[in-house]
């Protein structure tokens, strides 16, 4: 492996009730290497006691969502060269809207159990995930194949909105999203949770969570959709057809 | 300043760093939104000076008629006209329309709140 | 308290699996993991829901528990499963010899196989190699790693056990006789050093267990054998897809989400913290993947990764190891009491690990009860977040 850069992190540092604070760190690395790498590479050989949340190192966990450079991204699949040139400084934060645990770990839970409550799918029928790519469309027959869902639940969406910044109470894009997934179908609890001033109507349309989001998910998109199903649902209702 | 989501953290409403075109909407939409709130108390204040007769309704007309009441007056009319146009593009994809453009639907917006602005500024300032 | 405590180290496949088994046993149980839930090998693993079919010929012993385990995951945790089987290809005339190989072994293994027509095996993955020879279908699926091991910790932490996370086992406290009775511990969230007493220690740290071991003096013939996978942008195959040959580098490809991951080689290091990624062996995932599914030369990299295996043995390497799993109480194998190591095995064996180790830790202990994992549907991995 050649190490042929040198690069700065600047990492985000906090332990129990200290002040936060950044620690420096000169590193040598392969540009090819993703950010994740590099970070591990500090506790390995500089720092021990540097804590971060990582698992699957291909994204498929999204426990290793973080900011770079100010921007959310998966560090596990971000490669160096991508997000800072040869000698520059590499900002690396914990996410924001969740509480910080330790330096750049922060607690998912609210988001996990938040997935659970719209009832969001961890395995889904292969024909209810939209292929993103034309040569991945599966064969009909293999619709009834079930697959992991796309969503990783990394929480960069949430990290990224201007609504979530301000209301804990907000729902955040990628539950919103898995509510669409699993579709209101007449679910009134669901419809109840969804259509209020912290379900889809809390959205002011910054695009962000999209714009983040590693995993296919599109949250804006499916936040906008389950609005439709929601106006639709409610007329339904009206005429008592609900 | 804590990690955790709280309403005082209102400021980074407004903060566009390393942020995208989505963000620049919305925080461009809230900044004319309040701006044209601000303006209409302002409107209505004025207006009451109607009541207070027909000398100081003149007075106050005079004191407008300076350059920075002038540019202050095309900021409203561009804030509107952005506000206008871009609270269409957020209804229209509120509502799953244009979603996937809604990045290009904001240039449109802009480009059209530009040419407006050019056209009343060249209209007050000739 | 009268619940006996055990401290188990380690919070990868074997230690939360362990975790579960011994909560549902009545122990108190205290998991001291170093990083988050599966940091450590267990995270980076391949994915493969084994049916067994890659041991069948070599190491029947493994294939059996696989085929075994397999069904029994199908059944506590759907939840974390891609359930869509696998095929074994072949694209040559010596892969269709180890066929022979092959069929003998699964059926001395039980593993259900089915052979198909190239034709067949083409309309059900279209993306394959058109120039395939022979097709078996396998009971094969693929797992999320992290989700595996949180349903584990998840249910255990429903019947009360107890994580610290960020928290790395830095000594072992030992009685006068050099007998383990505790762990000494750095909170890494906190900053703060602190101890743990147990009736006893469980050591399931996988790669590392011999630098716990060698806390008390002991020892285990643990080799750390990584491994490199290679994750493409693209699902192109809807099963596993395995070379119909003797285990060898890139020799699976596991569809995962949106993606599949090429994997894996195998070669020992020293040095286990950190793994770098050989360039070499990225070149080599793709021209071993894109035998089988050549449409992969046009797929992007999405992340290059390497796991460290636990394998054990001493003498032999590689890929001749075999990939079954093995508990040591060190009382007997060293003449330390208190510290039960389990290393080895596979994901896909993980519950099977933990009922062994959990088997046990009862004996020396003197309890009487029963392993019941097998039957205990596991809790939505999302519950370890939700529980206090
Ligand atoms: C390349 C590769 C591919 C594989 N593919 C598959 C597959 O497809 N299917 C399959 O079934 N199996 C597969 N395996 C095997 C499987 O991944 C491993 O057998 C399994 O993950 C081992 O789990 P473990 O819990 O024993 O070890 P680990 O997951 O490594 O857990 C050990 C834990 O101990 C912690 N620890 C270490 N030291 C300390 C300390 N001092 N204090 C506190 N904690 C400590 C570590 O942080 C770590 O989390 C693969 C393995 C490799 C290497
Ligand atoms: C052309 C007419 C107008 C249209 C189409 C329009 C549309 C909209 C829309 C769609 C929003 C929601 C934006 C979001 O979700 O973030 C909004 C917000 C708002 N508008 Fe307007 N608007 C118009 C005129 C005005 C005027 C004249 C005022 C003030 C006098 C005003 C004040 C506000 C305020 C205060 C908000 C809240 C801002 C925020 O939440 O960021 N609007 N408008
Ligand atoms: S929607 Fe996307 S960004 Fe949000 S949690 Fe899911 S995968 Fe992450
Ligand atoms: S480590 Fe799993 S998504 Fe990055």
């Amino acid at each position: 492996m050649i190490n042929e850069w040198k690069i700065t992190l600047k990492i985000y540092r906090q332990k129990g009730q200290e002040p936060p604070h950044y620690d420096t760190f000169e590193l040598e690395v392969n540009p090819d290497e993703y950010v994740l790498d590099a970070i591990e590479r500090v506790w390995a050989f500089r720092d021990r006691s540097l804590t971060f949340a990582h698992a699957c190192h291909h994204s498929t966990c999204g426990a290793c969502g973080m900011r770079v450079n100010d921007v959310e991204k998966l560090t596990c699949i971000t490669p160096i060269r991508s997000v800072v040139a040869n000698g520059g400084v590499l900002k690396v934060d914990p996410m924001r809207n969740f509480p910080v645990v330790s330096d750049l770990v922060v607690d998912l839970g609210s988001l996990y159990q938040r997935m659970d409550q719209v009832g969001h799918r961890s395995v889904l029928p292969l024909g209810e995930e939209p292929a993103p790519h034309p040569a991945a469309a599966p064969a009909p027959e293999d619709l009834q194949a079930l697959r992991l869902a796309d969503c990783i639940e990394c929480g960069l969406c949430i990290s990224a909105c201007p609504v979530a910044t301000t209301t804990p109470a907000y729902l955040g894009p990628a539950v919103l999203a898995g509510a669409q997934q699993h579709g209101l179908n007449g679910d009134l609890k669901l419809l109840e949770l969804v259509d209020s001033d912290s379900g889809v109507w809390r959205c002011h349309s910054a695009f962000e969570c999209t714009a983040v989001c590693p995993s296919n998910v599109d949250p804006a998109r499916r936040i906008m959709d389950l609005r439709r199903q929601v106006i639709g649902a409610r007329i339904a209702r009206f005429f008592g057809r609900g | 300043m804590s990690n955790k989501p709280s309403p005082s953290n209102w400021p980074k409403w407004f903060d566009p760093r390393r942020r995208e075109a989505g963000s620049w909407a919305f925080i461009l939409n809230r900044l004319s939104a309040l701006g044209l709130t601000f303006y209409l108390f302002l409107h209505l204040i004025v207006l009451g000076t109607l009541a207070q007769g027909e000398a100081a309704y003149d007075n106050f007309l005079e004191t407008i008629h300076n350059p920075l009441f002038i540019l202050g007056e095309l900021v409203v009319i561009v804030g509107a006209v952005y506000h206008g146009l871009n609270g269409l593009r957020v209804g229209l994809t509120s509502f799953g329309i244009g979603v996937s453009v809604q990045k290009q639907l904001f240039y449109i917006t802009l480009a059209i709140t530009a040419v407006v602005a050019v056209f009343f500024a060249v209209r007050m300032f000739s | 308290m009268d619940k006996p405590h055990a401290i188990i180290i380690g919070a990868g496949f074997t230690g939360v699996a362990t975790a579960h088994d011994l909560a549902l046993r009545g122990f108190d149980v205290t998991v001291v993991e170093r990083g988050p839930i599966a940091n450590g090998t267990s995270g980076r693993t391949h994915g493969l829901l084994h049916s067994g079919g890659r041991y069948a010929v070599k190491d029947q012993e493994s294939a059996i528990e696989c085929i075994d385990e397999n069904m029994i995951l199908r059944k506590i945790v759907p939840q974390v499963i891609e359930p869509n089987g696998g095929l074994f290809i072949a694209l040559t005339e010596s892969d269709l010899e180890y066929g022979e190989q092959f069929i003998e072994g699964c059926e001395a293994c039980h593993i259900p196989i089915e052979e198909l027509k190239p034709q067949q095996a083409l309309k059900l993955e279209p993306n394959l190699n058109p120039r395939l020879l022979a097709a078996f279908t396998i009971p094969d699926g693929t797992f999320d790693p992290l989700r595996l091991a949180l349903s584990f910790a998840a249910t255990a932490k429903s019947n009360g056990a107890r994580f610290h996370l960020y928290t790395e086992v830095e000594g072992l406290l030992l009685d006068g006789q050099g007998n383990v009775v505790g762990v000494k511990t750095w909170d890494r969230k906190t900053n703060q050093r602190g101890e743990l007493r147990a009736d006893i220690v469980v050591n399931a740290t996988g790669a590392w267990a011999g630098e716990i071991t060698e806390m008390a003096g002991a020892s285990v013939p643990v080799k750390p054998t990584p491994g490199i996978m290679v994750a493409y942008d693209q699902r192109l195959c809807q099963r596993a897809i395995n070379r119909l040959c003797p285990p060898s580098d890139g020799d699976i490809i596991l569809p995962q989400r949106r993606m599949m991951v090429v994997g894996t080689t195998s070669f020992e290091v020293t040095d286990l913290d950190y793994v770098p990624v050989i360039e070499e062996q990225i070149e080599l995932m793709l021209e071993r993947g894109a035998e089988m599914v050549p449409g992969i030369r046009q797929a992007k990299v999405r992340g290059v990764y390497m796991a460290t295996r636990p394998l054990i043995g001493a003498g032999v390497t590689g890929r001749s190891i075999a990939r079954t799993f093995k508990c040591y109480d060190h009382k007997a194998s060293d003449n330390v009491d208190g510290l039960v190591t389990i290393t080895g095995g596979k994901a896909t064996t993980l519950r099977a690990m933990a009922e062994a180790t959990a088997n046990m830790v009862c004996a020396k202990l003197g309890v009487t009860a029963q392993c019941s994992t097998k039957d205990t549907p596991l809790l939505s991995y999302r519950q370890f977040y939700a529980l206090p």
